[in-house]
């Protein structure tokens, strides 16, 4: 990839709003601030009944993985104890409701390993593993991050101006994942675009995978078609095309989106700072930490689900088998029980892990990848872009969403 | 190392190769050839480090352990 011409800018922007029709779904128009109120509930009780929208007032239905279940009971856990045990107990807590096993007919993440359980689930995940581990995060900065994100710095250097929720923000992951499956740049965004679509993606896929089926490149998809499967006979099977869609649907949902909104909380938490802002400028060893502790303070997921597989007590309330239990990630990472000044965006804290991430068997496959994003772009963002700050002309960026939160926009000012 | 210090065992059946550990303590540990935690070096940290990358195991495969201690 020599050029970004080919990137579709007005096409970005109605892809990578929150407050978009595409993202409106997931309750992307969400402008409430839910923190005083998810504190309020985290002190009156760890288990609430009620899924996390209702509880935070969002009018209508919103969707995310756990959603909607109509005919089950829902409860929402708010304590960060509460949530890492339920992350912590698979057995208890499935993250499907019924045994997913890789085989189906639709390719989607649905069959993907998303929603598997115990040791099918781990035997997916191993596959790919060794590509999403610390010591790859270099390959993944040499071989798909790095250029991205200085051709897209080149194409704003010389404005003195720039909006960088979707110009910078959003462009990056979905450029990263779909360049390192061997898309071409020409359909980043129609994949973005048809990730509600399957068949559409697979149909996108199909040419890639029989070509590095023919001939391994050094790429992700390569990576899935060697792959080798032991089942439970202890026989060695390769992915089929159908699994290989509904692994590789997975990697770009996750892969498209999420990085996009947390990178973008990163930078304005920064920049809404400036001191701390020249701090991390002129020590870039704060910027890893200012990092975490945005994936602490504003996940961009805020919330995922889990089945309840048998009845149980659970943190004061019974819960039925069956029924769907909703953990505020967002709420638990602000615990007091767990952190002092819970509300307060410190990059300096003592070190210790949130739920940024997720946890338990289920923990963000790509979480190195993101840091790798995060670190990368925001780091040539100090190093190209003298004296950035927030335009004082422009409108201020807020922080919007309700399962998947991110800012509402970045204009910024440099030079 | 003291005998009243932790050394970090992994459980190989419930790591899953996250790498949160080598997050929280990279001179500890490290991945093998299967995306396993392993640790390279027991005195790669000061133990409270360790413990804090013990605790993020977010699959519970870690453990500390003292000197004493069959392994």
């Amino acid at each position: 990839m020599t050029t970004l011409q080919a990137l579709n800018r007005d096409r970005l922007k109605e892809l990578f709003d929150l407050r978009s029709s595409y993202n409106s779904l997931m309750g992307g128009d969400f402008q409430t601030d839910p923190y005083p109120l998810w504190a309020r509930l985290r002190a009156e009780a760890p288990v609430h009944d009620g899924t996390v929208h209702k509880l935070s007032g969002y009018p209508g239905e919103a969707f995310f993985q756990g959603l909607p279940f109509p005919d089950q009971p829902h409860f929402s856990a708010f304590t960060f104890a509460a949530c890492d045990a339920a992350l912590r107990d698979e057995v208890t807590f499935a993250s499907s409701p019924a045994v997913v096993d890789g085989t189906g007919e639709i390719p989607g993440f649905e069959t993907s390993m998303l929603s598997m359980n115990g040791a099918m689930h781990r035997r997916y995940r191993a596959l790919v593993q060794p590509s999403f581990v610390p010591a790859k995060a270099g390959w993944w900065i040499t071989k798909w991050i790095e250029e991205t994100v200085q051709l897209l710095v080149d194409g704003l250097v010389d404005q003195g101006r720039a909006e960088l929720n979707v110009d910078f923000c959003a462009a990056i992951p979905i450029l990263t994942i779909t360049h390192s499956f061997g898309i071409p740049i020409e359909q980043a965004l129609e994949v973005r675009a048809s990730l509600g679509t399957p068949a559409k993606i697979a149909a996108m896929l199909a040419p890639i995978v029989a070509a590095r089926r023919e001939d391994p490149q050094d790429d992700l998809i390569s990576v899935l078609v060697q792959a080798e499967l032991r089942d439970e006979d202890g026989v060695n099977q390769r992915l089929s095309d159908l699994e290989i869609y509904s692994f590789a649907i997975l990697l770009l949902l996750a892969g498209s989106g999420t990085t996009w909104k947390q990178m973008g909380i990163v930078l304005t938490a920064l920049l809404e700072r400036p001191e701390l802002l020249a701090a991390v400028r002129s020590d870039r060893s704060l910027l890893r930490p200012a990092i975490e502790e945005a994936l602490r303070w504003t996940p961009t997921d805020p919330m995922f689900s889990r089945h309840v597989t048998r009845d149980t007590e659970f943190f004061g309330k019974h819960l039925p088998a069956g029924s769907v239990l909703h953990l505020c990630l967002g709420a638990a990472n602000r615990d007091p029980a767990r952190w002092d000044r819970p509300d307060e965006f410190d990059p300096r804290r003592p070190v210790k892990r949130s739920l940024g991430f997720g946890g338990g068997f289920h923990i963000c496959l790509g979480m190195h990848v993101a840091r790798a994003e995060m670190l990368v772009g925001i780091g040539a963002l100090l190093d190209r872009l003298p004296n950035l700050r927030l335009d004082p002309d422009g409108p201020q960026p807020r922080y919007i969403g309700m399962y998947e939160r991110g800012a509402t926009e970045i204009p910024v000012v440099f030079g | 190392m003291s005998v009243d210090q932790g050394v970090a065992v992994v459980d190989r059946s419930r790591c899953v190769g996250s790498g949160m550990c080598i997050v929280y303590a990279p001179g500890t540990f490290a991945h093998d050839d299967e995306a396993k935690a392993v640790v390279l070096d027991p005195a790669g940290d000061d133990l409270e480090t360790v413990e804090i990358a013990v605790e993020a195991c977010p699959t519970s495969a870690l453990r500390l352990v003292g000197d004493q201690e069959e392994q």
